[in-house]
């Protein structure tokens, strides 16, 4: 199993990687020297040869210098020495080392001559034709070249190659010896490289698994941010910091949305526990069971929000696309809502110019609705909501400015977020969800539109509808 | 008793302010947090029962500006079950802790077990001479046998008793007996000592001569 690890598999390829190289390497280094030493050779034993071949024409010519004449001719023709002149007789001495050798057969293959240093089973070369040129052979320890004369006599000339055998060994084992070496240096050197790579990649995998096992808020260390496990290291990085913004917007979810219904049952559990202590009059009785529809009711809100905001996440609500005048819904908007800015003396100002645009009739309303009860809510007594919806370029909008407390900046990115209260000091019994802006948020995301607010706290919030024509 | 009852939800408020006032508590009320810091600050409660989220202060504010100067029992109220709220309440110096929703019982028995703490009892069971007094039951007999008492009377050797030792003066025993709403004229208070008097033996209560009353005490009262 270890050796499937990206470590021992680089180290494998890595090492027979080397150990192809070196070898292909050291074969070639081993034939070159051989073939130069062998070539050496080679042209010595053609230069004796040709002093041979030279010897031989010279004694054809004069007859061997000792032989007596008499025995010339006859049969069988006697192995005899070799005999050539001084300045040819010193390339075959035996005091040479290696010692050279010659031997000449006559054209039936009869050993016609040899010099004392010859080996005695020199076996003659077949078929030697004369154009044929020198030829070399190798025969055990000993390289010989032959060549064969017009009239048909061979001519050898040989020696021993064993000293050229001992250094090729030598040299055999020094580049076994070297190439071991550089394999063991490169293995090292790969083990160590191979390391530096995986460290990091181990950090990543160390930290990746501490942070999926639960510790969200860790990241991985970047030291080196532009290579390439930087980059990887930066972009799992973001993916972390976005999963853990994620995980942290629903944790708060959750608990602001436990924290809205706990109210609610609380109520509840204390007034009929309060009440159902003791004997009550049906006032008492009739006062208890208000309370505890008042909280029904609260938490009757706050599920259908939280259903709706569970719809539009999961994107179920088809939404039922239409086309129509934003300036016209928001006009039957105000008729219903108009009231409501009466009760606290709150100022209508209206500039309404025809809008069209597409989307779903009845969600949209519920956010123009949301909007415009938001700005009287929110307003100050005698204060003034101002109403624009104009058609442009692309679409259509809708601005809600009211002149109340305002959002303070700090709170202004917040708005939209699901139970954010810019209003701390809210009262729970205003039958606000604090749902309303979020679920108008995610509404208009599904329609492509945009949901904007600016404020100036202490002087009142504008909000902006934006949505597409079509 | 006297307890200050800080929360903003006004059924739950109402609620808990009867079911405490019908356990013989003197209630006290504030609807936001500014409110409950004032009293808090200007009256000394047995206990004070705070919900965290508040209007103007929330709960941890009104409770770390409140442990700048009393030592006053806080129970907080909170919808957050969440282990770091409760330790930051503790921490905060909140002395006892309760998650909504809770059952009236469980706030019940928590508030009579801090105001026990805070007086340095272990039990509910206060025995003084032959009279025993059961601050779970809210109930007093003497010699074994049972004495019926009044809500206020009960309130005065209730708090007597838990400060037993201790001279308790007259606006001590105002401060935690009635409630702001009470409308009592000073001389009531000599009529619930004289009543328990008669009731539980005359030597119960001591008075001491321009300081207040005793219960309990080394040369005063019941031995």
């Amino acid at each position: 199993m270890i050796f499937r690890s990206i470590r021992w598999r680089l180290q494998i390829w890595h090492g027979l990687m080397m150990v192809g190289v070196l070898i292909g390497f050291g074969v070639t280094a081993y034939q070159l020297e051989r073939a130069t030493r062998m070539h050496q050779v080679d042209q010595e034993l053609e230069v004796r040869q040709k002093n041979l071949r030279q010897s031989l024409r010279e004694g054809s010519r004069e007859g061997p210098p000792d032989g007596p004449p008499g025995r010339r001719g006859d049969t069988p023709p006697p192995r005899h020495e070799l005999h050539l002149p001084p300045h040819l007789s010193r390339y075959f001495s035996k005091e040479n080392s290696p010692a050279y050798y010659g031997v000449i057969w006559t054209r039936d293959g009869q050993e016609s001559g040899r010099s004392d240093t010859a080996p005695p089973d020199v076996p003659p070369p077949d078929g030697v034709r004369p154009e044929a040129g020198t030829i070399t052979r190798t025969r055990g320890t000993v390289r010989e070249a032959y060549s064969a004369t017009p009239p048909g006599e061979v001519v050898l000339a040989g020696r021993s190659i064993a000293p050229e055998l001992a250094a090729l060994r030598g040299f055999a084992l020094g580049l076994l010896a070297v190439g071991g070496g550089v394999l063991g240096i490169g293995l090292a050197g790969g083990w160590f490289l191979v390391s530096r790579v995986i460290r990091p990649i181990h950090a990543i995998s160390d930290t990746a698994g501490r942070i999926a096992a639960g510790n969200l808020s860790e990241r991985i260390r970047t030291e080196e941010a532009d290579s390439e496990l930087g980059r990887l290291a930066a972009v799992l990085n973001g993916t972390f910091a976005r999963l853990d913004d994620a995980f942290a917007q629903q944790r708060q979810f959750t608990a602001d949305a436990s924290h809205e219904l706990r109210t609610p049952v609380s109520v509840i559990l204390s007034q009929t526990q309060a009440t159902l202590a003791r004997p009550r009059s049906p006032e008492e009785y009739r006062a208890t069971l208000e309370a505890c529809q008042r909280s029904a009711q609260r938490m009757r809100r706050l599920i259908t929000s939280l259903l709706e905001l569970a719809r539009l996440d999961a994107g179920q609500d088809p939404m039922d696309r239409q086309k129509f005048d934003l300036s016209k819904m928001v006009a039957d908007a105000l008729e219903l809502v108009g009231p409501l800015g009466e009760e606290r003396s709150v100022r209508w100002t209206t500039d309404l110019s025809a809008a069209p645009c597409t989307g779903d009739a009845e969600k949209i309303t519920q956010v123009v609705t949301n909007l415009l009860t938001n700005a009287i809510h929110h307003n100050r007594d005698q204060g003034e909501v101002r109403v624009t919806v104009r058609a442009e370029e692309g679409g259509a909008v809708l601005i809600v400015a009211d002149t109340g407390v305002g959002i303070a900046e700090a709170d202004l990115p917040h708005v939209f977020r699901r139970f954010f209260r810019a209003d701390k000091a809210r009262s729970h019994g205003d039958g606000r969800t604090g749902l309303g802006l979020a679920i108008c948020q995610a509404i208009v995301d599904a329609h492509q539109g945009r949901l904007s607010v600016t404020s100036r706290p202490g002087a009142g919030s504008t909000f902006t509808l934006r949505l597409p024509a079509a | 008793m006297r307890i200050l009852l800080v929360e903003d939800e006004t059924d739950l408020l109402s609620s808990l302010a009867l079911a405490l006032r019908e356990e013989r508590y003197a209630v006290d009320t504030a609807a936001d947090g500014e409110e409950g810091l004032y009293k808090a600050m200007n009256w000394s409660y047995d206990a004070i029962v705070l919900d965290v989220m508040l209007p103007q202060l929330d709960g941890w504010t009104v409770l770390a500006r409140l442990r700048k100067a009393k030592k006053t029992p806080v129970l907080m109220l909170t919808a957050r079950d969440t282990g770091r709220d409760r330790v930051r309440g503790l921490d905060t110096g909140a002395d006892d802790y309760l998650v909504k929703p809770f059952d009236l019982d469980e706030l019940l028995a928590r508030l009579r077990a801090l105001i026990r703490r805070s007086a340095g009892h272990a039990t509910n069971g206060l025995q003084i001479g032959e009279v025993l007094i059961d601050t779970a039951a809210r109930t007093v007999s003497r010699a074994g046998k049972h004495v019926e008492l009044t809500a206020r009377e009960y309130a005065l050797v209730e708090f007597l008793a838990v400060h037993r030792g201790e001279v308790v003066t007259r606006t001590t025993l105002y401060e935690h007996l009635f409630d702001e709403d009470d409308s009592t004229l000073s001389n009531l208070l000599d009529v619930h000592v004289s009543n328990v008097r008669k009731k539980l033996g005359h030597d119960f209560i001591a008075t001491r001569r321009g300081h207040g009353y005793q219960v309990g005490g080394p040369d005063g009262g019941i031995p």
